[in-house]
């Protein structure tokens, strides 16, 4: 724990500093009349607080051999990375292209991409799946997909 | 008499068709949610909060509470058939029920679950129905100092109860107080930390917060790592507990409905701690505990109707305070909030048709719920066995969706992939989400009624210490704050997260 301990107490420690300054800078007022920093500014403080009580307790700690590669160990980055990017790709393009178009390439990615499966399965699973899900959300219950490419 | 008479408009409200189906479609959903792993009431409910939109409140609120009572039956079919949690609450099941159905007592260890559940999740609405008028009448005598001290204290519980380091709980909820006081300052109208982006200006969604954190995270978590889910072949039969279960069964069943309720009135997990308990003291009761681990009835009678009760207990301190005790009622509230409704001492005289039709539907939902897992279990076990490879894209597409739904903004899309990375990272450096989202939720009310506190006291600290109930409940709060430093608290704290490994 020694390590990620150390690690998140840094950043929250400096998460807690942007916040103080944020804070301070929308102005503290006074008890009588507490400003719009108030609450920020002091839970900044808290925040900096804390992060150095963890960061001692990790100091204090025996650092263990290889703990953050066993945190690490087995892991597909590339799966999580690919997936994470596919993902804000499709926000990006959801709008231009339109939810149906959109929809079919993402899920076609996603039924290839972790436990990859035949092109036709994943094709037909995905337009299948987007057709469903337009049915419902769109026509059914009325949300307001955006119609890109398809619109009029 | 009068309960008499709200109970009547209860039913009214309750039995119309639209609120029949709407509970139907929540417990229905629910118990889907239960059994399929990656996604769990609180991702469900976002999940489904831009569908009520157009639905009266009280479809709406009846529909996701189903949500999350029915994910408590269904948690407990995973745990059974396949020795993996459908839900945190169904975890102790494992113990007992995956061995039960080893020895060939599927049947009976689904029965008894579904029964308890139903035993204990009737006698916790019964205490709901009975506890909450009381106490919204004592509520309404509360000022702001008495608020922002019960939300302390329900934040200070939580952070107690979390798993592993207080200091990490405490910086997560003070991180989540943050993202909830971004947009306008609802004093002076001022913009607070929205770095000139319009889409902050009312602040940081819930959903995409909570779908991030809970939905997308724990996608990412479950494809880093392919896990296996070998799917118990066995033939269920004979889903009534025998006259020797049942024998073995009542008193565990009992205990668990009374921890739940009363665990569930707690904030912080009530439904996951108070399983653990059950299950801890019927050990410590039973004649053979060496039973326990290798399919003694009991592990799977008792933990599982206190997981139930404990979801009627969670309803009291939002419907009668305003303030939830966990993460589902933060999002309940959420979606009260959508609806134009707002939960309190007052909203049982405002909205008599909607606090006593949502009590009322959880009796029928209850009913629902053990024809859903008790004939119809076949259904569910034919679930499990669709494969997380196809599971996941629609788990993501589902977020997707519902994100983009509550206000058609592909901002609140990228919010949530944002969230979902740091959930993940939260998740590998030990972090817990549920304080981060509680505090965001309650946040915003917090400073609200601290800065009327001071206006009204002008300025006077002493105002949270002159008035009994705040006072009380700071002293209690400032308890558990510096218990870590008490060795014998620090101890008893420890032995929770101990239980819970074991």
């Amino acid at each position: 724990m020694r390590s990620r301990d150390i690690i998140s107490s840094l950043f929250w420690a400096a998460m807690g500093i942007g916040i103080c300054c944020g804070g301070y800078e929308l102005g503290l007022g006074n008890l009588h009349n507490p400003g719009g920093g108030f609450i920020f500014f002091w839970v900044g403080v808290i925040m900096i607080g804390l992060s150095f009580g963890i960061l001692a307790r990790a100091v204090r700690q025996k650092a263990i051999a290889g703990e953050m590669k066993a945190v690490w160990t087995g892991i597909s980055f590339k799966k999580i990375v690919s997936v994470l990017a596919v993902l804000f790709i499709y926000a990006y393009l959801l709008t231009p292209l339109g939810f149906i178009p959109a929809t079919i390439l993402l899920l076609i990615f996603l039924f290839k991409a972790v436990e990859p499966q035949r092109w036709s399965w994943a094709i037909l699973g995905a337009v299948a799946s987007t057709l469903a899900a337009y049915s419902v959300f769109q026509l059914w219950l009325q949300c307001q997909l955006p119609p890109g490419l398809l619109g009029s | 008499m009068d309960l008499l008479n709200y109970l009547g408009i209860g039913f009214s409200v309750a039995l119309q068709p639209e609120n029949l189906l709407y509970c139907f479609v929540g417990v229905f959903i629910g118990t889907l949610i239960g059994v399929l792993p990656g996604i769990g009431p609180v991702g469900a409910m976002s999940l489904l909060l831009p569908s009520t939109f157009k639905a009266t409140p009280e479809a709406a609120i009846i529909m996701l509470a189903g949500i999350y009572y029915g994910a408590m039956y269904g948690g407990s079919t995973t745990s059974i058939l396949v020795n993996i949690p459908g839900e945190a609450a169904s975890v102790v099941t494992c113990l007992d029920g995956y061995q039960m159905a080893r020895q060939g007592r599927a049947g009976p260890a689904l029965g008894i679950s579904a029964i308890g559940s139903f035993i204990a999740g009737s006698i916790s609405i019964l205490g709901l129905t009975l506890l909450a008028p009381p106490l919204a009448r004592f509520a309404l005598e509360f000022g702001p100092p008495e608020y922002f001290t019960l939300m302390v204290l329900g934040l200070t519980i939580l952070i107690y109860l979390a798993h592993g380091s207080m200091a990490k709980a405490l910086i997560t909820a003070a991180f989540g107080i943050v993202l909830g006081l971004i947009g306008l300052d609802t004093i002076t109208a001022r913009p607070r930390f929205t770095f000139g982006r319009m889409e902050l200006l009312d602040g940081v969604g819930l959903v995409p917060i909570v779908m991030g954190i809970f939905g997308v995270s724990e996608v990412l978590l479950n494809i880093e790592q392919v896990v296996r889910r070998d799917i118990l072949k066995t033939t269920i039969k004979g889903l009534l507990p025998t006259a020797r279960d049942w024998k073995d069964s009542k008193g565990p069943i009992a205990r668990g409905s009374l921890i739940g309720f009363f665990l569930g009135v707690l904030p912080g997990g009530g439904a996951v701690i108070s399983s653990f308990l059950s299950y801890a003291l019927e050990k410590k009761l039973s004649k053979n505990p060496e039973r326990f681990g290798k399919g003694a009835v009991e592990g799977v009678a008792g933990p599982e109707a206190a997981n139930n009760a404990a979801t009627g207990g969670a309803f009291i301190p939002l419907m009668t305070l305003g303030i939830p005790p966990n993460v589902v009622m933060a999002m309940l509230l959420g979606a009260f909030m959508i609806h134009g409704v707002t939960p309190g001492p007052l909203m049982m005289k405002q909205n008599p048709q909607l606090f006593w039709g949502v009590i009322v539907s959880m009796y029928i939902g209850n009913f629902m719920l053990l024809i859903l897992n008790l004939p119809l279990i076949g259904i569910w076990v034919q679930i499990l066995k669709v494969p997380y490879k196809i599971l996941f894209p629609l788990i993501l597409l589902f977020c997707l969706i519902g994100v983009y739904s509550v206000n058609n903004s592909v901002f609140d899309i990228y919010a949530m992939l944002i969230f979902g990375i740091v959930g993940y990272l939260m998740k590998k450096f030990d972090y817990e989400g549920a304080p981060l989202v509680l505090a965001f939720v309650l946040g915003p009310m917090m400073e609200n009624n601290l800065r009327k506190s001071l206006i009204m006291s002008q300025g006077d600290f002493s105002i949270f210490f002159t008035r009994p109930l705040a006072a009380v409940s700071l002293v209690i709060a400032l308890i558990l704050l510096i218990s870590p430093f008490i060795p014998w608290f620090r101890k008893k704290r420890e032995e929770i997260p101990k239980e819970e490994a074991a």
